[in-house]
C-alpha cells in the first residue's frame, strides 16, 4: 500500500473544503483547524494499525469524491421523499439532504418549541451558545476520519433539551443522499445535548434515494446531563454501494441513562465507533446493534465503553447476520478503571452465518484494573439450526422464507428495543426486504 | 386420503433403518406403530415428512398416487401430511401467531387458495384454540420458546387443527404429558378425527391408545411391520412387551 497516495487523499479532500472552512462561522474556526491540523499530512491509517486492520479505506484510495459544498440542496420537494417516510413515526422532523439541511422538507411542529433545535450551518437561525461552547466538548481520541469530520463538518442538528423537559415524540434526524454525477464525501455533525432530568428519543437515519455512490462521515456527540434519559436508534438504510462512517462520543454524568439501538442495514462499507464515557456514578448505557452484511458487504462496530467512575452499569449486545461473502467486524473494548468499582459491564456479539464464504472478525475485550466488578463477554458464530429449518417446512413454509423467519427471529431480541411500535415494523420491513433479495439464503447448503 | 408404502428402505448417514416396510393407510383410518426403541418408529415419520439427512435407498412412498420421495418438506405439508413433533421445536424471536399464519398462507397458496387477512386469520386461531384449551398468551410469544412440555403439544395439535391435513402423523405425542394433558390434547385428535383425514400414531406405551383409539395396530422391529392387528394387539403387547415378536430382549 502506497501511503504516500493515501495521504494525498485525504489532504486533498482537506483542500476541497477550504472554502467551506473559511465561509464557516467565527465560533466553528478552532474546532475547525484542531481537526484539519489533525488530519494534515497523516496517513490513511492502513492494515497494519490493528483498529483498521479488519476494516480497509481503499474506498478513498479508488474513488474520487467531491466534497458537497452547495450552500442547501432545494431541488427536493417533500412528495421526493414519502416514500422514505416511517408510517406513524410522529414527532418533529430534520432532514438533511447530502448532509445540508432542507428546510422545506423539515417538520419542525409544537414540540421543538420546548427544546432548542438549530443546524450547524446556520439554516434555523443563530446557533445558541450553550450549544456552541459543547460542540467538540464531548469527542476525545478520535481516528483521523473523525478529525477530518472536524474539519469539513458541513450541517447537521445541534439539539438542547432542557433541564427537566421530557419530549413525549421521537425527533426524527433524516438524511438523505440524492445521487448526483460524481460521488459525493459528506460530513455531518451533530451535537445532542440533554440537560438535568430531560428525556428524549432521538431517530437518526441515513437513507438514498437511488443506489448512487457515496461517503458519508458522521461525527455525533451526545452529552447527558445527570439523570437525563435519551433512546437514541441509529438507523444506517444507505445505498448498497454508499460508504458509512460514523463516529459516536457520549458522556453520561451521574445517574443518566443512555439507550443505543442501531440497526446497520445498508452501504457497502459500513462501520461506527461508539465511544461511551461514564463520567458520573450510577449511570447505565446499553447498546444494541444489529449487523447485517450480505453478498460483499463489510460492517464493522468498534465499541469502546470507559468505566471512569464506581457504580455504572453497561450492557453491550451486538448480533451480525451475514451472507454471500458478507464481512462482519467487531471490536468490542470495555475499559473498568482502578477506580470504577462495583461496575456492572456485560458485552455480547453473536453471529448467524447463512454462507460458508461470510466472514466474522470478532474481538470482545475486557480491561479491568478495579478490583469489585462484575463483567462478562461472549461471542458465538453459528449457522442456522437445520432441525428449526425442518419444522418450519414441514409447516409448508418454503425454505427461502424459513431462513427469512429464523434470521428475523434472531433479529428481534435487538429489533425489540427500538422505542415504539412504527419504527420495530420500519425496520424488520426493510430487513425482510434485504435478506429477501439476498439470493444466497434460498440454495443455503444445510 | 390414501398413503401407500411398498418396501420402503432408508438410511441415516449411511446407516440402514427402515429395512423394506409396507403399510397401506386409507382414508379416515386411524393407524397406531408401535415398538420398542431404536425400531425405526421415529424414522419412519421423518422420512415420510421429508427429513434432510434421511434418504430413501428403495422402495416407494406415494399420498394419493402422488410419490412423495423426491418433495421437498413444504410440498409434502401442502399436499396435506402433517407431522406433530415428538420434541416441538423452540423458534426464538419467531412469534407464534405469525408463524401459524405464515405456515397457513403458505399452503393455501401452494394450493391455489386465497391467502387469510389477519383478522379473519384470529378468528380462525381463536377458534382452533379452544379445541386444545391453549392459552391465548402463548400465541403472542416466540413459537415454544418456555412452553412446558404439556404447552408445546397443545401448539403442535393446534397446529393440527389449522392446518388441518389429511394425513396426520403423531410422533409419541404422549411423551412428556401428564394425565391432565394427555386426556386434553387427546380430545383435541379425536376432535379432529373424520372421514377424510387419516392418523397416524406412533407411540412406544399403549397409554395413548387408551384415550385415541386406533382402528388398527402395526409393531415395527428392526426397520419393518413384523405384526398388524387390530386395537387388542395393543393390549397383547401392554402384557407381553415385545420380545416375542421382536426376538430380543428389550432393555426396558
Amino acid at each position: 500500500m502506497n501511503t504516500g497516495t493515501v495521504a494525498s487523499e485525504l489532504t486533498q479532500l482537506l483542500h476541497q473544503g477550504q472554502q467551506l472552512q473559511a465561509n464557516a462561522p467565527a465560533w466553528q474556526h478552532a474546532l475547525r483547524e484542531q481537526g484539519a491540523a489533525a488530519v494534515a499530512g497523516q496517513p490513511l491509517p492502513g492494515r497494519r494499525e490493528e483498529s483498521w486492520r479488519y476494516t480497509p479505506l481503499r474506498f478513498l484510495e479508488e474513488t474520487d469524491y467531491r466534497l458537497f459544498t452547495e450552500d442547501s440542496f432545494e431541488a427536493l420537494q417533500p412528495e421526493d421523499i414519502e416514500g422514505l417516510l416511517i408510517d406513524g413515526l410522529a414527532g418533529d422532523r430534520l432532514v438533511f439532504v447530502n448532509g445540508r439541511l432542507a428546510p422545506a422538507l423539515c417538520r419542525l411542529g409544537p414540540d421543538s418549541r420546548e427544546i432548542v433545535v438549530a443546524a450547524l450551518g446556520g439554516g434555523l437561525g443563530e446557533v445558541p451558545t450553550t450549544l456552541r461552547e459543547q460542540l467538540g466538548g464531548v469527542a476525545a481520541g478520535q481516528h483521523v476520519l473523525g478529525a477530518l469530520n472536524s474539519a469539513l463538518m458541513t450541517d447537521g442538528a445541534l439539539v438542547h433539551v432542557p433541564a427537566g423537559v421530557h419530549l413525549d415524540r421521537p425527533l426524527e434526524i433524516l438524511h438523505v443522499a440524492v445521487g448526483l454525477d460524481e460521488p459525493l464525501a459528506c460530513h455531518p455533525r451533530h451535537l445532542l445535548v440533554l440537560g438535568e432530568n430531560a428525556q428524549a428519543q432521538i431517530v437518526e437515519r441515513y437513507c438514498t434515494l437511488g443506489e448512487s455512490t457515496y461517503f458519508n462521515n458522521v461525527g455525533v456527540e451526545v452529552a447527558l446531563g445527570n439523570g437525563s434519559e435519551l433512546l437514541h436508534a441509529r438507523l444506517q438504510e444507505e445505498s448498497p454501494n454508499a460508504q458509512h462512517l460514523s463516529d459516536l462520543q457520549v458522556r453520561l454524568d451521574a445517574h443518566s441513562r443512555y439507550r443505543l439501538v442501531q440497526p446497520s442495514l445498508g452501504g457497502a462499507w459500513s462501520r461506527c465507533d461508539v465511544r461511551v464515557t461514564f463520567a458520573g456514578e450510577q449511570a447505565e448505557a446499553e447498546l444494541d446493534g444489529l449487523l447485517l452484511a450480505r453478498d460483499r458487504q463489510l460492517n464493522d462496530v468498534h465499541l469502546d465503553v470507559r468505566h471512569a467512575v464506581p457504580r455504572c452499569t453497561s450492557r453491550e449486545r451486538f448480533k451480525g447476520v451475514l451472507d454471500g461473502k458478507g464481512r462482519v467486524v467487531f471490536d468490542g473494548r470495555i475499559l473498568v478503571a482502578q477506580d470504577a468499582q462495583q461496575t456492572d459491564a456485560q458485552l455480547s456479539n453473536d453471529n448467524l452465518m447463512l454462507s460458508r464464504s461470510a466472514e466474522v472478525d470478532t474481538k470482545p475485550q475486557l480491561e479491568i484494573f478495579a478490583d469489585d466488578v462484575k463483567c462478562s463477554h461472549g461471542t458465538t458464530v453459528g449457522e442456522l439450526d437445520s432441525t428449526m429449518l425442518f419444522y418450519l417446512q414441514s409447516r409448508g413454509i418454503p425454505r427461502g422464507r424459513a431462513v427469512q423467519m429464523l434470521c428475523q427471529g434472531f433479529a428481534q431480541e435487538v429489533l425489540d428495543n427500538l422505542p415504539g411500535e412504527p419504527l420495530q415494523q420500519h425496520v424488520a420491513k426493510i430487513l425482510a426486504q434485504r435478506l429477501a433479495e439476498t439470493t444466497h439464503a434460498a440454495d443455503l447448503q444445510a | 386420503m390414501n398413503l401407500s408404502i411398498k418396501g420402503l428402505k432408508a438410511e441415516i448417514e449411511g446407516k440402514q433403518i427402515l429395512k423394506g416396510l409396507d403399510l397401506e393407510i386409507r382414508a379416515g383410518e386411524v393407524h397406531a406403530i408401535m415398538g420398542p426403541n431404536g425400531s425405526g418408529k421415529s424414522t419412519l415419520a421423518h422420512v415420510l415428512a421429508g427429513r434432510e439427512g434421511y434418504t430413501v435407498t428403495g422402495g416407494e412412498v406415494t399420498l394419493d398416487g402422488v410419490s412423495l420421495v423426491d418433495l421437498e418438506p413444504e410440498e409434502r405439508a401442502a399436499l396435506g401430511l402433517f407431522l406433530a413433533f415428538q420434541y416441538p421445536v423452540e423458534l426464538p424471536g419467531v412469534n407464534n401467531t405469525h408463524f401459524l399464519k405464515e405456515a397457513l398462507n403458505a399452503q393455501r397458496k401452494a394450493r391455489g387458495e386465497a391467502e387469510l387477512d389477519a383478522v379473519a386469520f384470529m378468528k380462525l386461531v381463536r377458534d382452533k384454540m379452544q379445541l386444545v384449551s391453549m392459552k391465548p398468551e402463548l400465541l403472542k410469544r416466540p413459537v415454544n420458546a418456555g412452553f412446558s412440555g404439556g404447552e408445546k403439544k397443545r401448539n403442535e395439535i393446534l397446529q393440527m387443527a389449522l392446518l388441518e391435513p389429511r394425513l396426520a402423523i403423531l410422533d409419541e405425542t404422549d411423551s412428556g404429558l401428564d394425565i391432565d394433558a394427555l386426556r386434553t390434547v387427546s380430545e383435541g385428535v379425536n376432535a379432529l378425527r373424520s372421514p377424510e383425514r387419516s392418523i397416524v400414531l406412533v407411540t412406544h406405551y399403549q397409554r395413548l391408545l387408551d384415550y385415541i383409539e386406533p382402528d388398527f395396530v402395526h409393531v415395527l422391529a428392526d426397520g419393518r411391520i413384523v405384526r398388524s392387528g387390530d386395537k387388542t394387539l395393543a393390549k397383547e403387547l401392554e402384557q407381553r412387551g415385545y420380545a416375542w415378536l421382536t426376538g430380543k430382549d428389550e432393555a426396558a
